[in-house]
């Protein structure tokens, strides 16, 4: 099992590292692209919000501050884009320090709000803040340098940034402080009970997710070379938040084919791009009405009604004897 | 200046409808609906539609409003509440309610277009009245009639009690024999019809915008949550306060930071008083 699993990811990570050699167009890989900075995002906040419970809707704020942070920083200041796209990760996981302090701390709905208040708050001050962000006509975005200025290169870095974040996601969930998680969403009194710093997990998870959105901000924004609010809508935030919920709360498999999926899905069936939020929408709800633990637990049900069974027989009969003696006998005093 | 406090006043009267319309869901269901902004959008997309677009008299589309508003709201229940609160896990029923509020957001948006559509007057009325305009003083009025309803519902007629014992405690009025499932999905047939007749009559200040509806569910749950949650007068309060406070940010900083005070006015009040200014301190279950 272990080695087959290990087959399937070498093999992936394989097609996807040769993928500008045999990708028919330009086109599917600037999807696959866009396909791994979403799954930068998504994998920090799969840890916020399938492992801890916590329902953010707004990372799509996250995601416009390290976009912005990256375009200032190179197109204004200069900086070379290595250290914009470290500042992009800074900015971010600080932005999430600043959001998580006062919202972390408000029960489920009052959180999901905060945080839908912070996406529309961010769209509002890139608006407002024309001089800084060009307001609503937006940022021109300028590249990596070599060898990762071409779409091949850049695909390059995607992977291997998103293969590095997905492997600090695993190892966060699959330790101590994954479990902490899972209790801290499952129960948090228990998990208090048990000495879980249930604040400072949450936290600290949430900064995470600061960081990997801040750090697919700086590659999103490179890779549509041109930023507007108009990018960062909310919709965007639902959209990352659906494929979580979609692929399954409490695994990172679920929500990387969840990801793959619903992303490829409007751009390769162009009728359904216009209806896409929609159809994010009835997706989700479909999913929390019929199958609350994502699709990747409708696998592993048909997978056990499928097994052929063996259940162990056993023949029950009283013991006539036993029984006789016992109604015979006096009750004990 | 009175500029500032009259639309102040007149968008804090919707902001108080929504948080009224939350609360009046909340108290059946113990759920906080993401549609709520949504109901009062469908009041007056519907309105607009029903009046300029097919050209009914104004009670007449103001009746298809209302009952389409309160149709949504049967919807909501049966759709996304009934079979999700069987179920234990507390966080599913904002999964599903944001997934009807997104759908309808994005059918709306496809049907009627994404700009926002003048609503016709109401009430015959010059444009020269300045601030006693009706679009002004309408949602006040709407937002006032609605709470002393809600309260006079409450007290005097057996279903408002219904309501309130459902509210007290739901198990217990199951085994008083109350028909819990019907009285939920009559309360958010109510929420409906008071969510669209509220979108109805602040019709003429927000225009006819499928948009209105996550700024309006977002800012009415501020105001709820400001004034603390399950109080009617902590809603009225709390959407006013909310109103006024916005528009005077409007006013002196410029109308770039709505959102950003209305946040900034819930966290401060969450800090300082974490129930609210009328709600009473929950316990916490252990």
């Amino acid at each position: 099992m272990r080695a087959s699993r290990a087959v399937v990811v070498v093999g992936v990570l394989l097609a996807l590292a040769t993928m500008p050699w045999w990708a028919r167009d330009q086109y599917q890989l600037h999807l696959a692209a866009l396909i791994g900075v979403y799954w930068i995002l998504i994998a920090g906040l799969n840890l916020v919000v399938g492992y801890s419970g916590q329902l953010s809707i707004g990372h799509v704020g996250l995601l416009a501050i390290g976009a912005y942070g990256f375009a200032i920083l190179t197109g204004r200041y200069e900086w070379g884009p290595w250290w914009a796209l470290a500042a992009s990760g800074g900015l971010g996981s600080l932005c999430g320090l600043l959001l998580g302090l006062p919202s972390l701390r408000l029960p489920g709905f009052y959180f999901a709000m905060a945080t839908l208040a912070f996406a529309l708050i961010v769209t509002e001050i890139s608006l407002a803040q024309g001089d800084l962000t060009g307001g609503g006509t937006g940022l021109p975005v300028p590249g990596f340098t070599a060898p990762f200025d071409s779409p091949g290169g850049f695909h390059a870095l995607v992977l291997i940034v998103a293969v590095l974040i997905t492997w600090l996601t695993w190892n966060v969930a699959r330790f101590m402080w994954g479990r902490a998680l899972i209790a801290v969403r499952d129960s948090v009194v228990t998990a208090q009970a048990v000495g879980v710093p249930v604040f400072r997990a949450k936290l600290l998870v949430f900064v995470l997710s600061g960081l990997t959105a801040g750090v697919a901000g700086a590659l999103f924004a490179s890779l549509q070379s041109y930023i507007t609010p108009d990018t960062f809508v909310f919709e965007l935030g639902l959209f990352f938040f659906v494929c979580i919920i979609i692929g399954g709360r409490g695994t990172i498999v679920g929500p990387l084919i969840g990801t793959a999926v619903l992303t490829a899905l409007p751009e390769i069936v162009a009728p359904l791009a216009r209806w896409s939020t929609f159809f994010y929408g009835l997706l989700l709800l479909a999913v929390v009405l019929l199958v609350p633990e994502g699709i990747g637990h409708m696998v592993e049900i048909v997978r056990a009604r499928l097994r052929p069974r063996s259940l162990a027989s056993f023949a029950v009969a009283p013991d006539a004897e036993r029984l006789a003696r016992c109604l015979r006998s006096e009750p004990r005093r | 200046m009175l500029t500032a406090l009259v639309t102040g006043i007149a968008a804090g009267a919707l902001y108080a409808a929504a948080a009224l319309v939350y609360n009046v869901m909340f108290s059946t269901s113990k759920v906080l609906s993401v549609t709520t902004g949504h109901l009062a959008m469908l009041g007056g997309v519907f309105g607009a539609w029903l009046t300029a677009g097919l050209g009914w008299p104004l009670p007449v589309a103001l009746l298809g409003a209302v009952a389409i508003g309160a149709a949504f709201g049967i919807a909501t229940e049966w759709i996304a509440i009934r079979r999700v609160l069987s179920r234990s896990d507390e966080h599913l029923w904002l999964l599903s309610t944001l997934a009807l509020a997104t759908m309808l957001q994005q059918g709306v948006a496809l049907w009627w277009g994404t700009e926002p559509k003048p609503f016709p007057r109401l009430i015959p009325q010059d444009f020269s009245a300045g601030l006693a305009d009706q679009k002004y003083w309408l949602p006040v009025a709407i937002a006032l009639l609605l709470a002393l309803g809600l309260e006079v519902f409450y007290r005097r007629t057996l279903y408002g009690k219904l309501f309130v014992a459902m509210s007290e405690d739901a198990f217990a009025a199951r085994a008083r024999g109350i028909p819990t499932d019907l009285i939920r999905s009559l309360s958010f047939a109510l929420a409906g019809a008071m969510g669209a007749l509220a979108g109805f009559a602040a019709g003429q200040l927000t225009f006819a915008y499928f948009a209105l509806g996550l700024t309006l569910t977002l800012n009415g749950f501020v105001a709820l949550a400001v004034g603390g949650l399950g109080s009617n007068l902590g809603a009225l309060v709390g959407g006013l306060l909310l109103g006024v406070i916005g528009a005077f940010a409007t006013y002196y900083l410029g109308g770039e930071y709505q959102q950003t005070i209305a946040v900034g006015v819930l966290m401060l009040v969450l800090l300082l008083k974490p129930a609210g200014l009328f709600g009473s301190a929950s316990i916490r279950p252990v």
